[in-house]
């Protein structure tokens, strides 16, 4: 028992570690929706900034701990928030995925490379290599105490449990009982809300990546002692921590950092009391968080979308849609005849290896083609479907089978081993499923790897290249020739299997698979083979890639090399196999080109690998296509010029309006409204006037003009679809519109464009948008929401006297009210403190009649607090009963406005059914508009 | 499907036809290869590199190994050269330690730089390419660490291979060192440990067969500490070992571990209580003192060391501070095992080379090396082929005491035992 006792109290401090890096993970996800990869990499530079501070600078360890935590650490979160993580997060998950994994490599080798700069330079730095037992911030070396006979702890161990106990209560009381940890809470549940309450998304993740920054800085100077400067050790454990962060579903810090603190518990108790058989199992402990990670997500994670896929990215615009096949591949083929005829002519038998080796990897590559690119699920695993076919093929090749027969045998044990992995991705998706399978590639690499049978320890099999009459792939410009040729018809093959109806099942199942099942496709069907496609692929390329060394040993393909392939993949884009070739080549010629012509520092191409991940944020189409759409629009410039409009552009441009010209058209002919307008301007407020706006290139608002007054209720009607929510959205700031102008009202009544002004800024000026369906927060408790917009406890207490159903519950999760009860909450705080101008978006949707009178006398008593209002609804009825002023909306403009008194039944009816004012053209838009 | 086998068709038919023109270059570069069995003799210098993970993931770095190279092949140079010939050492790659960058590494010193002999190589993942090696017939010796220097005609390691094989041989300098320092093994009791990896529980298996060899009872030998990251706390192991012995401790607990597993295990252990002796075979580093956590926990540990420690006064010892001092271009007073594998293995190359006589081309040095005798005090007695598939089993025992390492078992070979 007592053994018990001092495995769980000696597991703590591990669990410590564990626990500070998991918050850190569930903060900065929670508060930005980017999972960072590369969380330990930070840890890891904290760790080397301390030493060199401490050791190189001579700074005392009090000091020099400081300064990591709470300056170093904070200053690198903002600034990856400012350059990074801000874009990603409004990126899809792959980008967010990949680019975090192309800083994982990137940020030790850059920290690394600055410390080497400035030793050259002559600053007095500590070399960071070989170093361990280094000092933390207690005494050094560490003073221990025994606690009982025969266990004891140091003063390094007693510092980490005082400050990850710290850090605990300094977290809660922060999210608990600060106004900052509020609005993060709140940003967590709804980021579009919390905006339109006046307050910075972007701001409150900023300070949600420096606080994050800060605990991995936290670990790093903690971890120091323990891990040295490893920076691959900071990644793992990572990993390891991130079993806790799915415990609390990425979504709880406190359940999170108890997670931590268990797990490691829990590793202690295993590794003391682990029957003995699992002795026989080589890997089973170095194994259990890696599976502890996997089971976790697979019994915590739910998804909201339909499992495996990624978010639905919009394929960038294709410039060449309208060429013949020949044209669109023409310059591939010639860069592949090119290749081709450089082999046999002026490369030198280093390049031409390395040309071997590099469209070796593109084979590999290919894979991610597919499952990503094609599939939109990304894989962490692709390295140990590799090491699985070569090390299958490598063991019946002993046994004197065949090359050919053995490449199937490998292929074929990849891809059963692709559908294993497979299996999460029934249940999971995007960064989940990442997560997913790269537990599965450590469990891979620690124990499937390590049996003796599979790898022949570390000799590894023989993988002789094949010989077919007269082709001998001895020779490396044979096998890189032969390379190219596969290479080509495994991209014939994928693009068949793209065009095929497997392929359309594939790209039905990832953008809607609820839909795909409607439409008869299976889910599990397509997913299974996607994953089994790709992991044959990556085995086939496997085997090849292999025979270039004509060796396979296990440790050849690592699951981290698998994270840097895909960096690499998706840095030079995804969606066609054509970009895994270049990508392959750039990963094998890259580096040697640097080494020749810029630096032979190896930090720098590793550097450049993992930042060309970075550079996603920028384009997450990746590099190749971004040098496509340079080179487009530089032929655009030149052939505009030169042959004006005499070709007619065979090629959708990118729906960019021609802004300006419609945009100021209205004003142009409409000086007397202007004049009319000026009459009565004293009450109106909020003035859209042109308005062009709609989604992902199809436009929904075709020119809407509304003015909404003070003290005065306008309604706005339209069926389903005519684009009511879309003008609330540019009202409040949400949607930015191609074309056309919103005004705003000041004090004084002039009027200011507020177009470019975010919904954060609009709400600081008095715009507020209540959006669709319920305006709360619901993880937040009653007291909480109503903060968000009334600071003060005095004007929630005018609230609580209104109101004494929410004052009885003010400490409820608002969630758990009922629909009207929620709505009410929306409402009670705007009365207290009225918005300058109100847009609510079908308050009363879902509402029981009783509370849609409520809701509407709310309305009026805000019209008489002087409020501007602008209220869309889709039912008339009611709303009709309170409006002044009613606006028809029928497919993208405004087909009547004027006052309530006007409005019969005619005009309702041609109002709904879209008769009145709108051409006919215009009916096929009303699909896609909302 | 018919498109695709028209597409396939399509391309097969250039498959074909280069593939008749390929067979005829196959060869056509081997002329021109340095290494080739025809190349004559000159006196033009020889042109050798090695392969070192300077840089690594893990923050260990080699890149001593290619000073200790350096100043060998500057000693070499100063005596006059190979029989006349100069040694022109191009430096070293940086292989990162990665398989992929060990290849390329590799091709670049062979068919770039054209090197003769790829030494040395100290990295663990120089496997990827023996085949290489091997088919472009260049010579490579490094420290046999992994199976690339076991049983491989060009390929050697400077003590031997260090891998031992199942029907081959396993050294007992190890139990014998410590038997020595007991005064006899008999009834004294050890405890292993490794990685629980299939490397980790390789190792244990050979020592399992030596240390039994050397009268000791191993009365704990497990596999079982993570192989990814090290412990943070180690009571689960601590625990185990102190009751291992019928419940009591061992006499001797054997690391099979590196350096950071090693720290974190012996701080436990002594903090525990254990009074017998520590060992491993890692921890034989200067640098490990200029950190007091690390020399605390290493202190009064026992360090096995395969090659002639640093604190010999043995005139090769002096010739190899010296020339380190010399390559450096600044006075040396740290000396590592790094240094010592490209210093040995340096000085194997020349030795062989010198062998081999005045036409050194790689089949004369691949003659000599066949059947290669002689003693080096640094390394002991080195016998090939027998070290092809043997570890010449020589070492020394030191013991970290203070701020200095002492010698109390002098640097000794010991016979080897069979290995089932």
């Amino acid at each position: 028992m007592s053994e018990l006792l001092v495995f769980v109290i000696s597991g703590l401090v591990t669990g410590a570690i564990y626990a500070l890096l998991a918050s850190g993970l569930v903060l900065a996800y929670s508060a930005s929706g980017v999972l960072n990869f590369a969380h330990g990499a930070t840890a890891f530079l904290s760790a080397l900034f301390f030493y060199e501070v401490n050791q190189g600078l001579d700074v005392p360890p009090v000091p020099a701990a400081l300064l990591t935590v709470f300056v170093f650490a904070p200053g690198l979160g903002w600034l990856l928030d400012r350059i990074m993580f801000r874009k990603l997060a409004k990126l899809g998950e792959t980008p967010q995925i990949v680019a975090t994994i192309g800083l994982l490599v990137a940020l030790p080798a850059l920290g690394q490379w600055i410390v080497v700069l400035l030793r050259d330079a002559g600053v007095d730095l500590a070399p960071p290599d070989n170093q361990y037992g280094l000092p933390g911030v207690g005494p050094n070396p560490p003073v221990q105490w025994e606690i009982r006979h025969g266990v004891g702890i140091d003063s390094n161990q007693l510092i980490t449990w005082i400050v990850t106990a710290v850090v605990a209560v300094a977290l809660w009381i922060l999210m608990r009982h600060t106004p900052l940890g509020l609005r993060l809470r709140a940003s967590v549940d709804s980021r579009t809300l919390t905006e339109l309450r006046g307050v910075s998304a972007d701001r409150l993740s900023g300070i949600a990546w420096m606080l994050s920054a800060g605990l991995a800085g936290a670990v790093g100077v903690l971890a120091a002692p323990l891990l040295a400067l490893s920076s691959v050790d900071y990644t793992l454990i990572l990993f390891v921590s991130a079993a806790a962060a799915v415990l609390g579903r990425f979504k709880s810090v406190p359940i999170a950092f108890g997670g931590g603190l268990l797990l490691g518990v829990v590793q202690n108790l295993v590794a003391g009391y682990a029957p003995s058989w699992t002795d026989r199992i080589t890997g089973f402990r170095t194994a259990v968080p890696f599976a502890l990670l996997f089971v976790g997500l697979l019994v915590l994670s739910r998804s909201k979308r339909s499992a495996g896929t990624a978010a639905v990215d919009a394929p960038p615009p294709d410039y060449l849609a309208g060429m013949s096949p020949l044209r669109r591949w023409a310059p591939w083929l010639a860069a592949g005849l090119f290749l081709a005829v450089s082999l046999y002519t002026w490369t030198t038998p280093f390049w031409i290896g390395l040309i071997a080796q590099g469209l070796a990897a593109s084979l590999v590559f290919l894979s991610f083609t597919v499952v990503t690119g094609l599939g939109g699920m990304v894989s962490l695993a692709q390295a140990t479907f590799v090491t699985a076919s070569a090390l299958t093929a490598g063991l019946l090749m002993s046994h004197g089978v065949s090359f050919f027969l053995a490449l199937c045998a490998g292929t074929l044990a990849a891809a059963l081993l692709g559908m294993v992995v497979a299996l999460p991705a029934l249940r999971l998706s995007g960064r989940m499923l990442a997560l997913a399978t790269l537990a599965l590639a450590f469990l891979g690499d620690q124990v499937l790897f390590q049996m003796r049978w599979l790898r022949n320890g570390d000799v590894g099999w023989e993988i002789p290249r094949p010989v077919v009459g007269p082709v001998d792939l001895n020779d490396d410009r044979a096998l890189a020739l032969a390379l190219l040729i596969i290479v080509a018809l495994v991209i014939v093959l994928i693009r068949n299997l793209e065009n095929s109806a497997s392929g359309r099942a594939m790209l039905a199942v990832r953008s809607a698979p609820p839909a795909a099942m409607a439409s008869g496709v299976s889910v599990l069907r397509t997913k299974l083979a996607l994953f089994a496609i790709s992991a044959g692929i990556a085995g086939f390329g496997g085997v090849f890639w292999a025979s270039f060394n004509t060796r396979i040993t296990a440790t050849e393909f690592t699951a981290m090399n698998g994270l840097i392939w895909l960096a690499i993949v998706v840095a030079a884009g995804i969606r066609r196999p054509q970009f895994a070739v270049v990508a392959g080549l750039t990963f094998a010629l890259f580096p040697h080109i640097m080494e020749d012509y810029v630096t032979d520092s190896p930090y720098v191409p590793v550097i450049l690998f993992g930042l060309a991940g970075l550079a996603l944020a920028g384009n997450p189409e990746g590099w190749v296509v971004q040098m496509a759409e340079g080179l487009h629009a530089l032929r655009g410039r030149v052939t505009g010029r030169g042959k004006a409009s005499a070709v007619p552009p065979q090629v959708p441009e990118p729906r960019v309006e021609a802004g300006p010209v419609v945009a100021l058209a209205p004003h142009a002919d409409e000086p007397q409204d202007g004049a009319e307008a000026a009459a009565d301007a004293s009450d109106l407020l909020l003035r859209l006037r042109g308005i062009r706006a709609g989604y992902a290139g199809v436009e929904v608002l075709h020119g809407v003009d509304l003015e909404v007054r003070s003290g005065s209720i306008l309604a706005l009607l339209g069926a389903n679809g005519a684009g009511k929510s879309t003008t609330c959205a540019v009202a409040a700031g949400l949607l930015a519109p191609t074309s056309g102008i919103v005004e705003l009202a000041g004090e004084r009544g002039e009027f200011r464009d507020i177009t470019r002004l975010s919904a954060v800024r609009r709400s600081r000026d008095g715009v507020l948008l209540a959006p669709e369906g319920r305006g709360i927060f619901p993880s937040l408790t009653i007291d909480e929401n109503l903060s968000m917009w009334l600071r003060s406890a005095a004007e929630r207490d005018r609230v609580y006297e209104r109101f004494p159903n929410l004052a009885a519950r003010r400490k409820v999760v608002a969630g758990s009210l009922s629909g009207g009860e929620q709505q009410q909450l929306t409402v009670a705080p705007l009365l207290v403190r009225p918005p300058r101008v109100l847009v609510a978006d079908e308050p009363s949707l879902g509402l029981a009649p009783l509370v849609v009178e409520e809701i509407f006398r709310f309305v009026v008593e805000l019209r008489e607090l002087g409020v501007a209002l602008l209220l869309v609804e889709e039912k008339a009825s009611e709303i009709l009963t309170v409006a002044d002023t009613v606006a028809f909306m029928s497919v993208g403009r405004v087909s009547w406005c004027g006052p309530r008194s006007e409005v019969d039944e005619d005009r309702l009816t041609a109002a709904y059914l879209g008769i009145a004012g709108s051409a006919a053209s215009d009916a096929g838009h009303s699909e896609v508009a909302r | 499907m018919p498109r695709l086998l028209r597409a396939a068709g399509l391309v097969m038919v250039p498959v074909l036809l280069l593939a008749g023109c390929n067979s005829s270059t196959t060869k056509k570069d081997t002329p021109s290869n340095p290494n080739s069995p025809g190349a004559p003799a000159s006196k033009d210098p020889i042109k050798i590199g090695g392969v070192v993970s300077i840089t690594t993931p893990s923050g260990y770095s080699k890149k001593d190994t290619d000073l200790g190279a350096k100043a060998r092949f500057m000693m070499a140079n100063d005596e006059g050269g190979v029989n006349g010939r100069k040694i022109d050492y191009i430096g070293s790659e940086d292989d990162n330690q990665d398989p992929a960058k060990t290849t390329t590494a590799v091709r670049k010193l062979v068919q770039q730089d054209k090197v003769f002999a790829i030494v040395p190589v100290n990295t663990t993942t120089i496997s990827g390419s023996a085949g290489f090696l091997k088919d472009n017939k260049t010579p490579y010796i490094g420290w046999g660490t992994v199976p690339a220097f076991c049983d491989q005609e060009y390929g050697m390691g400077y003590n031997g291979c260090l891998v031992p094989k199942a029907g081959h041989n396993v050294n007992t300098s190890w139990p014998g060192l410590l038997s020595d320092i007991l005064g006899g093994g008999k009834g004294k009791s050890v405890a292993l440990i490794t990685q629980d990896t299939d490397a980790g529980k390789f190792g244990l298996a050979t020592y399992q067969a030596a240390f039994p060899a050397g009268g000791f009872t191993v009365a704990y030998g497990k596999s079982t500490v993570p192989g990814t990251t090290v412990p943070t706390d180690w009571s689960p192991w601590v625990n185990d070992i102190m009751s291992s012995n019928g419940g009591k401790a061992p006499d001797v607990v054997v690391s099979i571990m590196q350096t950071p597993a090693n720290i974190g295990l012996f701080k436990a252990l002594k903090l525990a209580g254990f009074k017998g002796i520590l060992t491993d075979a890692t921890d034989y580093d200067p640098a490990l003192l200029k950190q007091a956590a690390s020399k605390e926990a290493l202190q009064d540990v026992q360090v096995f060391v395969q090659n002639m420690p640093f604190e010999s006064t043995a005139p090769e010892m002096a010739k190899f501070k010296e020339y380190i001092s010399k390559a450096k271009g600044e006075p040396v007073t740290e000396w590592n095992q790094s240094m010592m594998v490209g210093w040995n293995s340096a000085d194997l190359f020349v030795a062989i080379a010198k062998k081999a006589g005045e036409n050194l081309t790689v089949d004369t040095y691949q003659a000599a090396a066949a059947n290669f005798q002689d003693t080096y005090a640094l390394v002991g007695d080195r016998k090939f082929p027998d070290g092809r598939n043997n570890s010449f089993g020589c070492g020394a025992m030191v013991q970290l005491k203070g701020e200095s390492y002492n010698i109390i078992s002098p640097y000794k070979c010991y016979p080897s035992v069979p290995f089932k």
